[in-house]
């Protein structure tokens, strides 16, 4: 048996005529961590649904433990113990946790009847092992991203995986739930488990990968040592071109007073926050998964009701908006965390995608002016530079930065003051960061305030001119750019009894 | 507070959790409670053994389809055959069994092997085909009520002597009927909770993609649902037959319709991944009282459409409520 416990060699696979990965190979040794990186669209979920028996390699071979795999059905991957655990979690929500975890290899008795005790005993087994308590029998939409991340584990470890492969496992989690991660996953390979790393976070290929493979464009970059790479090499090898600075700077100076928030709450977990914001600057937003940030943007924009406490733009207008509607009108947008379920309908065109909110503008005598309509899809396109087929081209279609570019240039056509963006680089390949941290200065250059929130520290410090870091539903801290650390931030995110001395 | 506490506490209320899953089925079952005081005080015949009889028997007609209908709605699907399936099996056996005793055996396993043969194709069409479920059993409904209009348009056959009386037989004060109905409930209840089969109908109707990547045989467990469903309907067109007595065309239309109303006021959401057998009972006891009443009372059978629609309406804004 050859040292490699997974050997992917040469495979290709094309969807109708167009190549998805050409010649790719990868070779993984037991109890080893493998970064595997490259923009959206480079191939690395075909190369990892192929490995999982959910697509099949047009050439190329895999061998799997010393024997050559020949077109395997997803439960017989699961079973020679390849465990993947996507991206867009793989729960059944209505189901319990146990249930999940256990999901097509139910411990039964005969005639096909549950062993209900073994199902929930095992499941607690297995969490327990992962260093958490978590109520087995919880349904798993009752459970926070964080949590069902850990399920996704647990239910890895009840396959008895050898090769486990995380696909973005660490896109929907904060800081400490983070470490949280890395050391089960460092637990795991103690224990002998070879761990697939599919990560945009650089930082954290660093962090735990032993050796990295780069994909772009569906071929094979480089596979090198851990060691034998810094952080703007691999950008490099993943962009194929040298990116001077990751986030751009600009300077201004502070603008206007446009909108002061005072001591609001809604019926969410947002207690008591205030916060001003000017022209043409980008106040962060730090905390934890869970701390209030979705909750405090929802509030700004009228989306939850306020429960006390007032929102008014500065100056003259004087406005204040108990809706979204509202507020669209007053010039504030949201752009939401979860693109694919609140910002964007991706079985529609680009074209309506874009022209949306603006439909009434583009009408005369109520039919719609569809040339008008190209034009600023066009333009949107030129603006934000998104690569698309055609207009009419299903927003499904398009790679999570080019989703992302749409739903902001969607917001952009109302022409607002004020922009609140939650998460706006999750899921966003590095290439397609840098342009919309661009994007972000070049509104903050045309006087737009933006609100940021984000779980990615290192982004949050490197654009925002003011953080604030809320814990527990309250704003607990502001930080200016010139201060800020991530430790620091950090601490005031996780420190206990948060509401005690807002300062 | 460590991290994990934090991350984890604060779920343990479990008693919230039940009052949401469940708060809406108690609603159902204080309706139908209301409904009864109002029968009971507004009407003399309302609650005679013998009216009470009657519902029980007429529930148990709607309810055992309602049992598949609500299998099917769990896997996201939808079966909307099922009435001209009632219709075509009562024809059926009606002729096979041309009212002599000696056939009785064949006439049941004929129809019922109908039902198995048409959820068999069922699954075919959604599962290879990948033919969307509304499409496919909107195109056998029909089909299957041409073909039995095609058989006769005026009662044919016969029921046999002693099939007929099992329709009037009881075990103790409760008709044999009900009786069955009853048994199905328990057996769908325990399908549902202890068999994999019944876990992965929850998971199918989940998040489909979800239970194929972990190994879910998805398209047996599909074929599985829908010859269960059919075969509710078979079972229901014999029913029939022992109550008609002949194979009476009239028969069948409109179930489909009234089992989805049952399922969706038990709670089942349309979009699966979520059932409830105590809901689905709740859904066809309300149906069957409030028809009931309305006839005890005299009601316009339109106003009683009417009122139905409104039922619907009702239940689904308070599982709206209180749901999710």
């Amino acid at each position: 048996m050859s040292e490699y416990i997974l050997e992917m060699l040469n495979i290709s696979k094309s969807f109708a005529g167009v190549h998805a990965l050409k010649d790719v190979s990868m070779r993984c040794k037991p109890g080893k961590i493998y970064g595997l990186v490259g923009e959206n669209g480079a191939g690395k979920s075909t190369l990892m649904k192929i490995l999982a028996g959910a697509y099949k390699a047009d050439a190329g071979e895999i061998i799997y433990k010393g024997e050559q795999r020949e077109g395997a059905s997803a439960g017989e991957v699961i079973d020679s113990g390849i465990s993947i655990i996507y991206q867009e979690l793989a729960l059944v929500p209505q189901m319990s946790v146990a249930e999940n975890i256990f999901l097509g290899r139910e411990p039964r008795y005969a005639l096909g009847l549950l062993n209900l005790k073994e199902l929930h005993q095992g499941a607690a087994e297995l969490l327990a092992r992962l260093g958490i308590s978590l109520d087995t029998r919880l349904p798993v939409r009752e459970l926070t991203v964080a949590q069902r991340q850990l399920v996704e584990i647990a239910k890895a470890l009840s396959q008895n995986a050898d090769l486990i492969v995380m696909d973005e496992p660490s896109a929907i989690l904060a800081g400490s739930e983070l470490d949280q991660l890395f050391s089960i996953i460092e637990s795991l390979v103690v224990q002998g488990v070879t761990i697939i790393y599919i990560s945009h976070r650089l930082d954290e290929v660093f962090r735990i990968a032993d050796e990295v493979t780069v994909l772009k464009d569906g071929e094979l970059v480089d596979t090198r040592p851990i060691d034998q790479l810094d952080r703007s090499t691999l950008v490099e090898l993943m962009v194929g071109r040298p990116l001077d600075e990751i986030f751009p700077q600009t300077e201004h100076e502070q603008g206007q007073l446009l909108l002061v928030a005072e001591n609001i709450s809604t019926e969410t977990i947002l207690e008591d926050a205030s916060l001003e914001l000017y022209e043409g600057e980008i106040l962060g937003i730090a905390g934890m998964v869970g701390s209030g940030r979705t909750e405090l943007a929802r509030a700004l924009f009228g989306a939850d009701p306020l429960t006390s406490g007032q929102i008014t733009l500065a100056g003259a207008k004087g406005a204040s908006w108990i809706n979204p509607a509202q507020a669209i009108a007053s010039g504030l947008v949201l752009v939401p965390e979860d693109r694919k379920s609140h910002g964007l309908f991706t079985s529609l065109s680009v074209r309506i995608n874009v022209t949306l909110p603006i439909l009434s503008r583009l009408t005369r005598f109520g039919v719609l002016q569809s040339l008008a309509e190209d034009e600023i899809v066009a333009e949107a396109k030129e603006r934000l530079s998104i690569v698309m087929a055609s207009a009419d081209q299903e927003a499904q279609y398009l790679s999570g930065g080019n989703q992302q570019k749409v739903v902001l240039a969607k917001w952009l056509e109302t022409d607002p003051a004020i922009v609140i963006l939650d998460e706006p680089t999750r899921g966003v390949d590095v290439g397609a960061k840098f342009e919309i941290y661009k994007l972000m200065r070049q509104l903050n250059d045309r006087g737009i305030a933006i609100v940021m929130i984000s779980s990615e520290l290192p982004e949050v410090i490197g654009m925002s001119d003011r953080i604030l870091v809320m814990n527990d539903g309250r704003i607990v801290g502001e930080v200016a750019q010139e201060e800020a650390t991530e430790a620091g931030i950090i601490e005031l995110a996780t420190m206990a009894d948060a509401g005690a001395e807002p300062s | 507070m460590n991290v994990s506490a934090r991350l984890f506490g604060g779920l343990s209320g479990s008693q919230r959790l039940f009052l949401r899953r469940y708060g809406p089925i108690f609603a159902v079952y204080g309706f139908i409670v209301v409904l009864i005081i109002i029968g009971a005080t507004q009407s003399e015949r309302f609650l005679t053994a013998r009216n009470l009889t009657n519902v029980a028997r007429q529930s148990a007609f709607l309810g055992i389809v309602a049992l598949g209908q609500m299998l099917v709605i769990l896997t996201a699907g939808i079966d909307l055959s099922v009435g001209s399936l009632v219709k075509v099996s009562i024809l059926v056996s009606a002729i096979i069994m041309n009212g002599e005793s000696s056939n009785l055996f064949v006439a049941i396993v004929a129809t019922l092997g109908l039902g198995v043969l048409v959820g068999l194709i069922h699954g075919f069409l959604i599962n290879e085909l990948r033919i969307a479920p509304f499409i496919v059993t909107l195109a056998s409904m029909v089909i299957l009520r041409g073909i039995g209009l095609s058989i006769s348009t005026s009662p044919v056959g016969k029921a046999s002597r002693e099939f007929i009386m099992f329709y009037v037989q009881k075990i103790g004060p409760v008709p044999i009927i009900a009786f069955m109905f009853a048994v199905m409930l328990v057996l769908t209840a325990l399908l549902l909770r202890y068999t994999v089969f019944g876990k992965y109908l929850f998971a199918i109707g989940g998040n489909e993609e979800v239970a194929h990547l972990s190994g879910v045989p998805v398209k047996l467990a599909r074929y599985g649902v829908y010859v269960i469903c059919s075969v509710t309907a078979s079972i229901t067109g014999l029913l029939w037959l022992s109550r008609m007595g002949v194979g009476d065309p009239a028969i069948g239309d409109g179930i489909e319709l009234q089992t989805i109303t049952a399922v969706i006021i038990g709670g089942t959401s349309l979009f699966g991944g979520r059932a409830s057998v105590a809901g689905t009972l709740g859904g066809v006891l309300l149906l069957g009282v409030t028809a009931n009443l309305l006839v005890m009372l005299g009601v316009n059978q339109f106003i009683q459409g009417l009122i139905q629609g409104i039922i619907i309406v009702a239940a689904v804004a308070i599982y709206k409520q209180e749901g999710d």
